[in-house]
């Protein structure tokens, strides 16, 4: 099969973003906000449709990018993320940023186009090419609440905290990633993933491969990298964070998985006890710094430290179930998260503010919106029968039959205490009184946002069977490439 | 010279990079700091591609000096940002929403 048909999903998001250039250059300002938007909410929607009917598979650009059920299972959970975020985000969007509406659209655009190359990345130089295509675009974005005081005549510096701790972490973790890429790519000669298998690790390049691990854990947001995720989520848009906190984490994930476990996984010795350290960090910190929170964009921040932490034992796990199960777990973290972000973000613009508090009387004010919060809380806190509990309970057997016995007690147990905070915030929802707040005013678009988010955790929660078994598929598809 | 040499520069390059991330507060000294240490990555790309007879080494530098220039572009238009809402560039006072 030619290249060019193998990489269609990639050059169709690309394809996107420079027809919605096209159409924000051509429309005046205030109406091309909202038709960008909706362009591109047709756009990724009909690409992630087409993924149903082109079947595509093998490698191309001289084995650097294959499409493969991996590739496509990651693909697809990044259109629904952008699907999503931008139904979620179109009205914020075209209400606060009238003059720069398109610019989001794009830049979220090419965000997404980098997801879908990360994707199916089986060389290095592209692997890192995808990220910083993914993660450029997100430091602008995070800055673009940078007007929102300007109508109150006030010069809102929050914004510009977010988006320069972003960048600061991101330009960082860069640099760390570039030299971890030239000493492991120097010392082994080699810089596809599937060569990597067979080359022995000298010193040096363990160490390049540890300081690769770092620069993507910078990026994921684990302890000892996560200093930046709660600035950032609760200075930029939430409809952006609501995206910032899932896609590009499953992409990081995904992205660790591809290079730690195809390509260094029987170099396991190397580099599992740093990632183990990672993964109980990020359990034991997220958990108990989200303890004390009292703004909800902060207390999601820190739960999504330790999600990750969950995340990383099924990459700990090494091997198809492993991969398999990392795949699920960050399946279920994208719709539970993302739609609790917009439940955050419908309640706050319904006057209520971020704050916990805000929360206050929900069940009797908006009850639909009280319902989705308890679906996506009860999903992060892994309470049967949402679709976070099937994720946690997979990635937790999947390191337990690798072997990973402490690593999982320390897990459950973590993930005991979370259950307290997340308890907090239904507190705040269905136990206290609305006192002086109305329900809040919810626009169609993302109503229908948060609809699409509990349709997959109730979906994928009742029936995980065709999720696990899509999951499994993909894994094998990844670490069979290598054989091939 | 030779790699080992190149290698240790690029460390210490890199080492530095490290040391001015960590210890300066002038926005635009950290991006220059941050740029210390891509560039250590470049000289150990190309180090290794001339010991090695490799020329994957020179792409990768190629690649990698396109990525950071793309993020000190955005970098520097975030300092422009921290400047207008602070009147000044210094890091530290982009610290406001610590708890």
């Amino acid at each position: 099969m030619s290249d060019l048909l193998i990489l269609w999903l990639p050059l169709a998001v690309g394809a996107l973003t420079v027809l919605a250039l096209l159409v924000d250059a051509l429309s005046p300002p205030p109406a091309s906000g909202r038709a960008v938007g909706w362009l591109v909410v047709a756009g990724l929607t009909a690409t992630l449709g087409a993924t149903f009917f082109v079947d595509v598979a093998g490698p191309a650009a001289h084995g650097a990018y294959e499409a493969s059920a991996w590739t496509l299972a990651l693909q697809r959970l990044f259109l629904a993320a952008g699907v999503i975020a931008a139904l979620g985000g179109v009205d914020h969007v075209a209400a606060r940023a009238p003059k720069r509406a398109g610019e989001y659209w794009l830049l979220l655009l090419a965000s997404i186009t980098g997801m879908t190359l990360l994707a199916g990345a089986r060389d290095l130089i592209l692997l890192v090419v995808a990220f910083e295509l993914m993660g450029i675009p997100l430091y602008v974005l995070a800055a673009f609440a940078k007007t929102d005081g300007d109508r109150a005549g006030v010069r809102d510096r929050r914004p510009s905290e977010a988006a320069l701790k972003l960048y600061l972490v991101g330009a960082t973790s860069t640099a760390v990633t570039l030299f971890g890429l030239a000493l492991l790519t120097g010392m082994t000669c080699a810089t596809r993933l599937d060569a990597l298998t067979a080359t022995p690790l000298q010193p040096l390049a363990t160490l390049g491969a540890l300081l690769m691990l770092a620069g993507f854990g910078y990026k994921v947001g684990v302890v000892p990298f996560h200093m930046w995720v709660p600035d950032t989520y609760q200075g930029a848009w939430t409809p952006f964070v609501a995206f910032l906190s899932v896609a590009p984490k499953a992409a990081g994930v995904a992205a660790l998985t591809q290079v730690f476990v195809l390509g260094l996984g029987a170099q396991h010795d190397r580099w599992l006890p740093a990632l183990m350290m990672l993964a109980f960090l990020s359990m034991a910190v997220g958990n108990l710094l989200a303890l004390p929170q009292t703004d909800a964009r902060r207390l999601l921040a820190y739960s999504g430290v330790a999600q990750m932490g969950y995340a990383l034992l099924g990459v700990a796990a090494i091997g198809e179930q492993g991969a398999a199960m990392t795949l699920f777990f960050l399946t279920s973290y994208v719709f539970t998260n993302m739609g609790a972000f917009l439940v955050v973000h419908a309640v706050a613009e319904g006057g209520g503010g971020h704050d916990l508090d805000g929360l206050r009387g929900l069940a009797g004010r908006a009850p639909g919106l009280a319902a989705a919060l308890l679906c996506f809380i009860l999903s992060l806190a892994g309470i049967p029968f949402a679709v976070g509990f099937w994720a946690k309970l997979y990635v937790f057997l999947a390191a337990w039959q690798a072997g990973l016995g402490g690593l999982v007690i320390a897990g459950v147990a973590l993930a005991a205490l979370g259950i307290f905070y997340y308890l907090q915030v239904l507190r705040a929802a269905y136990m206290t009184d609305a006192r002086g707040l109305a329900a809040p005013v919810v626009g169609a678009p993302l109503k229908l946002a948060i609809g699409l988010c509990l349709a997959a955790v109730l979906g994928f929660g009742l029936w995980p069977g065709p999720l696990v078994e899509g999951t499994a598929r993909a894994a094998h598809a990844l670490l069979t490439a290598a054989a091939r | 010279m030779t790699l080992a040499g190149c290698l240790t520069l690029a460390a210490a390059l890199f080492s530095l990079g490290v040391y001015g991330l960590l210890t300066r507060r002038q926005a635009v000294a950290v991006l220059v700091s941050v740029e210390l240490m891509a560039n250590a990555a470049n000289l150990c790309f190309v180090a290794f591609s001339r010991f090695r007879g490799d020329v994957t080494g020179q792409a990768l530098a190629v690649f990698a000096l396109a990525l950071t220039v793309a993020e000190v572009a955005v970098g520097l238009a975030l300092v422009i940002l921290l400047y207008r809402a602070h009147g000044d560039t210094r890091v530290d006072l982009a610290s406001e929403m610590k708890q």
